[in-house]
């Protein structure tokens, strides 16, 4: 398991590179300029001082090179330099983002918690209601709690986040004025009051990034237990006499939540890529709209860092889902 | 008459104003938090940084210039004690130099006082060619900036200028504090991210966290020199949505008390109201949509580098009646009705204020379809074929007429488009990507200077009251073509020798009504003689305020903020 | 029923006109339109200690006999009595109780055994559920299983996908063997082997036959393995059951038309009547169970069908001693001596 892991480690370095390459080049190549945001009254020259001053007018070859050393060498100094207190950075220029002049490492830090607490506890949410409705779906087949949810998830999937989001906020902060609409990240929960205000804030968005990813998650669960039902080793426990809860929750839902458990794992990057949308209509300002708003900006150094970070999740987390694969199912081995 | 007192008669009537208002609420961070949402979040609060309008409204919080513009575009004091004038002597008689007198015992938040020298630095700060500064423009024709003592700053040009309110002039153009942006000169600029977020200012706020994008929270200065302002304790500047999102957050949930930019179409904007928890409020400048017409030939067939260039003159376009036919076949009101609402109103002008430049041209607001006809016949565009599209010598009268993606924009092409089908003239529509549209890259043929097409829609405000750079666009030097990088401002390809002469004219002429005179002449030869632009709608910024948010004077010219020390709750 | 005219000894299993119908839904509304008549009024008796041979072609309803006997799915009529047991009526606690009285071995060892569990866990479950022995004493139980079917006992934290087909297969026996049952059904258990590990797993089985005095029905379509290991053959077509004879009298005479057919491709082992043997090819195919043909349902392809057998069902009847048919025309031709099971059963009811 360990030389599969490392092996599969260091096959994904090249590959990761060749990534970034690809990346920055289909953001560089991607028409607009970071000088789009500017009044057109700024004259010409006066763009391209700025675009000098941001190092935007270099060469492609020249960019990438500086990027690929700030990201590898430079940003790690800085994080052994402020964990250890020592000096290897020296001053030497970080991953700046054109559009803020912030290092693109500080703007993550400042919204990685509201993505992680919003997107991810709506992805938790989602799994957890998930789960159960698709063991009892697929038990009850064709029941009308099956009916039921396969109609919702159906709907669920078929209309688009940005509709539920904007209609969870005309009933439940327009009209019954239950919930804030504007998600506020400058809340910090210090007592039982600021906590649950932090649950009242998070309540729109979670519910609306929860539904949608239970709809997917809990058709896979159901279609996994529903292969699994018809299984002979189904009627081998029934035949040894377990009862009906043994034979669904050991037998049937271990089996079944092999796949759906990679699924739940590949999914995972998409919550430090944040939900566009989510962040957008609630005003989360996550990674999300970061990435967006950078992408609209044409701020390639966040495009291309916020993108990169996301390549390697997913990477990292395809390997997760690889060796969680083989630790689940014992039919799989790596060695 | 001398051109502060006319520009600038209103001033002591707002400051009056301004005075009196707040005066009920004389204490100092009595009234809590206030919450301001600007759709488009603040990046930076440094608009040498940044240019975006979001930045320089958000530190315009913070740090001030020495002078602004008012809600009727007239010059108000903020760091000096009046406005340079040739009169009072702050402006001298050749024109070639202005003297700002600062007001006495002014503070930065840090209580350190501020001095002539402060402004100094700032100048040689944004100056500085490794800096990039995006207010680089507002400094130039400048020979020096001095501080002739430690309250008096001297600014001296390099010809006469008639306008010298263009460096620490409005909200883009703030004085910064040297001790803390010493270390942030020239290159370093880049990475002074501490002094860029949270800088040392004179205004009625300072900030206590900046999260970039997302949220500024600031504090009650409390060296403001106003001791019973601000009102308000703090500030809370959220960023994130979209106008019809931010402007539902005032006047539906309340969650927020002010608004930024709500632009919303008619009939939401009917439907907020009815919320009752908050207000639109509009306020009109110099915004004009319009539709700008292409001079030259942009035809594909032509090799490229030929496109769009003064050689070509355009075979239909270059008649001034076709062009005339085109803006008599607008319906402004419907155009204002569809799109804008109350943050609209029909106009004829390219300038359309302050009131002293506006010409007085209202004969385009009657639509004329017949009259439109009438003169392309004449024109020589018949439809010889009988197939709705009129042309002449074998070549039909067909126009691409391109603007970039956005709704109330498509809408407008589609009405024009009606309009001309009207009149006989084939229009073919396209909308490109605004960040490619207005990028500028000088490799996408999509850009709006390259102007492949016959006519596009678009808007273009300048900054401050005084249009002489903004008129100086339309010059023949300024044509975009591969020889600039395809960076000129002269989009419409104008080439016009009476023009030149105006501007000629215009920057040697310092009495006011003089200047409003060649200003209204050059604005007529641009729209209702020459029928380069054809003005359709002058836009007003619409925001959304709180029904309990007091003090809020709504201003185009300048921040919008540019009051909130003013502002307060209303109990 | 080996010997059914004497013997007043009550068979092990009694089958009574059991029937297993699937429901059909169709349409948007998922309405039930018709039944998949997979088993349709089948019944039998296995005495202790018996094999029972259970025959026919792919899709005759054999597997779903065995799952019925053994109540892995709800019938839709008849009965199954074994040990004096009435299986179809229990209520779900008490047939987890009756459970370990009657065991299956499974037509695919592979699919039968969960892939995440080690040998040790799947065979020693059903004692924990059935049982209160120690820890120990549960592993010393599982050794003496896999012994018993020949399996190394360093296997039993290993998982079923390390073993081959034969020994997964063993792994199902010694898992059916774990609580002592009287009665297994052997749903082709040699079906997916190598022919040369069929034998062994068949020799096993007969091996623990006669050890632990186990009772089998042996479902399989390979009519050889059948004879060989079978007391008594039932053959079935089309959800019933053709013919139920004692072995060699069905393999040296088989009576049913469709039984004929069957045994005629079997090749003989004595090489004078394997050169005389003709090969009987039925036409056409097997009718949907779905939609079984009027009469005998046998009728579609018989080379002997006359004209009532399109119209009236043949009921399964003794012509011979210990010899039951179902066919108008044996029946004929016997005389109708034997009382059919369905009247049997109602003279054994009244008896009771
Ligand atoms: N769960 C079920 N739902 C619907 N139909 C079924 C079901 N199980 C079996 N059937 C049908 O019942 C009939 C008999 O199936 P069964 O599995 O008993 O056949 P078999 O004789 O065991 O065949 P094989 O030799 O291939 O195992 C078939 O037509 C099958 O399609
Ligand atoms: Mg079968």
């Amino acid at each position: 398991m360990l030389t599969f892991v490392i092996r599969r480690l260091l096959l994904a370095i090249p590959t990761l590179l060749l990534i970034s390459l690809v990346i920055f080049l289909l953001v560089d190549l991607a028409p607009g300029s970071p000088m789009s945001e500017i009044p057109r009254t700024v004259p010409p020259e006066v763009r391209e001082r700025m675009m000098q001053a941001m190092g935007a007018n270099e060469p492609v070859v020249v960019r990438y090179l500086l990027w690929l050393r700030q990201f590898f060498l430079v940003e790690p100094a800085y994080v052994i330099d402020s964990l250890m207190g020592t000096n290897l950075a020296g001053g030497a220029q970080r991953v700046l983002s054109w559009q803020s002049r912030m290092p693109v490492f500080d703007i993550i830090a400042q919204r990685l918690p509201q993505t992680l607490t919003v997107i991810g506890s709506a992805y938790l949410v989602g799994v957890l209601i998930a789960l159960p409705i698709g063991i009892y779906s697929a038990y009850r087949q064709y029941s009308w709690f099956d009916q039921l949810g396969t109609f919702v998830t159906m709907v669920g999937s078929s209309v688009p986040t940005f509709f539920t989001g904007v209609l969870l906020i005309i009933v439940f902060s327009v009209n019954l004025g239950w919930f804030p609409s504007i998600y506020d990240t400058t809340l910090e929960v210090t007592d039982w009051a600021s906590f649950k205000m932090q649950i009242m804030q998070m309540a729109l968005p979670v519910t609306m990034l929860a539904l949608h990813n239970a709809t997917e998650i809990s058709r896979y669960m159901r279609s996994s237990m529903l292969e699994n039902l018809g299984q002979d080793y189904v009627r081998t426990a029934r035949a040894k006499g377990m009862s009906e809860r043994v034979v669904v929750l050991k037998h049937v839902l271990r089996n079944s939540l092999i796949p759906v458990v990679t699924v739940i794992a590949l999914g995972i990057p998409t919550i430090f890529g944040g939900a566009i949308i989510a962040e957008q209509v609630f005003k989360v300002n996550g990674l999300g709209t970061a990435l967006i708003g950078a992408i609209n900006a044409s701020d390639l150094p966040t495009v291309q860092t916020l993108t990169f970070i996301f390549a390697v999740l997913i990477v990292f987390f395809n390997l997760v889902a690889d060796i969680l694969y083989g630790i689940l199912d014992p039919r799989i081995r790596y060695d | 008459m001398n051109f502060r007192t006319a520009l600038l008669g209103t001033t002591a009537a707002a400051t009056a104003f301004i005075g009196l208002a707040p005066a009920a609420h004389a204490q100092r961070a009595a009234d809590g938090n206030v919450k301001i949402l600007y759709f488009q979040a603040v990046s930076v609060m440094n608009p040498y940084m940044s240019s975006g309008t979001k930045d320089v409204h958000g530190s315009s919080l913070v740090i001030e210039p020495l002078a602004g513009f008012d809600e009727k575009g007239g010059l108000v004091p903020r760091l000096v004690t009046e406005i340079p004038s040739v009169e009072n002597g702050g402006i001298s008689k050749d024109l070639t130099t202005i003297t700002w007198k600062l007001t006495p015992g002014l503070k930065w938040s840090d209580g350190t006082p501020v001095t002539a020298d402060d402004a100094v630095f700032t100048y040689e700060y944004c100056t500085n060619a490794d800096m990039g500064c995006s207010q680089a423009a507002r400094f130039q024709g400048i020979k020096t900036v001095e501080a002739t003592d430690p309250q008096t700053i001297k600014i001296t040009f390099t010809t006469p200028k008639p306008n010298p309110f263009s460096a620490f002039v409005g909200a883009a153009s703030p004085v910064l504090q040297r001790a803390q942006f010493k270390d942030c000169v020239g290159a370093a600029a880049q990475t002074c991210t501490e002094q860029n977020t949270k800088p040392v200012g004179t205004g009625p706020f300072t900030v206590t966290d900046f999260k970039v994008n997302d949220v500024v929270q600031l504090a009650a200065n409390a060296n403001y020199r106003d001791p019973a302002k601000p009102a308000f304790a703090t500030v809370t500047l959220k960023g994130g949505g979209d106008a019809r999102a931010s402007a539902r957050a005032v006047m539906e949930t309340g969650e927020f008390d002010y608004a930024w930019n709500t632009q919303i179409n008619p009939e939401f904007q009917a439907q907020l109201a009815a919320g009752g928890k908050g207000e639109l409020i509009s306020a009109f400048s110099n915004n004009v949509e319009r539709i700008e017409l292409n001079l030259t030939d942009p035809s594909p067939d032509l090799p490229e580098g030929e496109r769009s260039q003064i050689k070509n003159p355009h075979p239909i376009l270059s008649d001034v009646r076709v062009r005339r036919a085109l803006s008599m076949a607008m319906d402004r009101q419907l155009l204002v009705d569809v799109g804008y609402g109350a943050a609209g109103k029909p106009t004829c002008n390219v300038i359309p204020a302050p009131e002293i430049y506006a010409s007085p041209n209202t004969n385009c607001h009657v639509q004329d379809i017949e009259g439109a006809k009438a003169l392309l016949e004449e024109a020589g565009w018949t439809d010889s074929n009988g197939d709705g599209i009129r042309d002449k010598d074998g070549k039909k009268l067909s126009l691409l007429f391109q603007t970039s993606v956005n709704a109330v924009r498509q809408d407008f092409q589609a009405l024009v488009k009606g309009w001309w089908t009207q009149i006989g003239v084939e229009t073919e529509l396209k909308a490109i990507e605004p960040s490619v549209f207005f990028g500028g890259d000088p490799g996408t043929p999509d850009t709006y200077q390259r102007f492949y097409a016959e006519a596009q829609l678009d808007t273009l405000d300048y900054d401050g009251t005084d249009p002489e750079a903004y008129l100086g666009q339309y010059v023949c030097a300024n044509v975009p073509g591969p020889g600039n990088g395809w960076r000129g401002t002269n989009i419409n390809r104008l080439c016009d020798p009476a023009y030149e002469k105006l501007l000629a004219d215009l920057s040697k002429t310092a009495d006011l009504n003089e200047r409003a005179k060649i200003i209204i002449s050059m604005n007529d030869l641009l729209t209702k003689d020459g029928y380069v632009s054809i003005p359709l709608v002058d836009r007003a910024r619409l925001s959304a305020k709180s029904k309990t948010l007091g003090g809020v004077v709504l201003n185009a010219w300048d921040s919008e903020l540019w009051n909130a020390s003013d502002w307060y709750r209303i109990k | 029923m080996r010997d059914a005219t004497g013997s007043a000894e009550p068979p092990l299993v009694r089958v009574r006109d059991l029937k297993m119908f699937f429901p059909v839904h169709t349409g948007v509304l998922r309405r039930h339109t018709g039944d998949v008549k997979a088993v349709d009024g089948v019944s039998f008796d296995i005495m202790e200690g018996e094999t029972l041979g259970l025959v026919g072609e792919s899709g005759c309803g054999k597997s779903t006999v065995g799952r019925a006997l053994l109540r892995l799915c709800e019938i839709t009529g008849g009965s199954v009595t074994i040990g004096g047991v009435d299986v179809a009526t229990l209520s779900p606690a008490e047939l987890r109780k009756a459970r370990p009285l009657m065991q299956m071995v499974f037509q695919d060892p592979q699919a039968s055994l969960n892939p995440r569990m080690t040998v040790a866990a799947i065979i020693g479950e059903p004692l924990d559920e059935h049982t209160t022995l120690s820890r120990d004493e549960k592993l010393a139980r599982i050794y003496e299983l896999m012994d018993a079917v020949g399996l190394n006992r360093r296997f039993a934290s290993h998982y079923p996908h390390e073993f081959s087909g034969g020994q997964r297969q063993r792994i199902g026996i010694a898992r059916a063997l774990a609580l002592n049952p009287k009665f297994i059904v052997c749903d082709e258990p040699i079906a997916a082997l190598d022919v040369s590990i069929q034998a062994q797993v068949v020799n096993l089985l007969e091996d623990l036959q006669d050890r632990l005095g186990l009772t089998y029905l042996f479902i399989s379509h390979d009519l050889s393995m059948v004879r060989h290991i079978a007391d008594r053959v039932a053959v079935m077509y089309l959800g019933q059951i053709a013919e139920l004879s004692p072995r060699e009298a069905l393999y040296a005479e088989p009576l049913h038309p469709y039984a004929k057919a069957l045994l005629s491709a079997v090749p003989e082992p004595d090489p004078d009547r394997e050169a005389t043997r003709k090969r009987i090819i039925l036409k056409g195919d097997v009718p949907s169970p779905a939609n079984p043909p009027k009469g005998c349902n046998f009728c579609t392809r018989c080379p002997e069908a006359q004209e009532r057998c399109h119209s009236t069902a043949p009921r399964l009847s003794e012509v011979a001693p210990g010899r039951f048919v179902a066919c108008h025309r044996v029946t004929e031709s016997a005389g109708a001596t034997g009382a059919t099971m369905a009247n049997e059963h109602n003279q054994m009811g009244e008896n009771e």
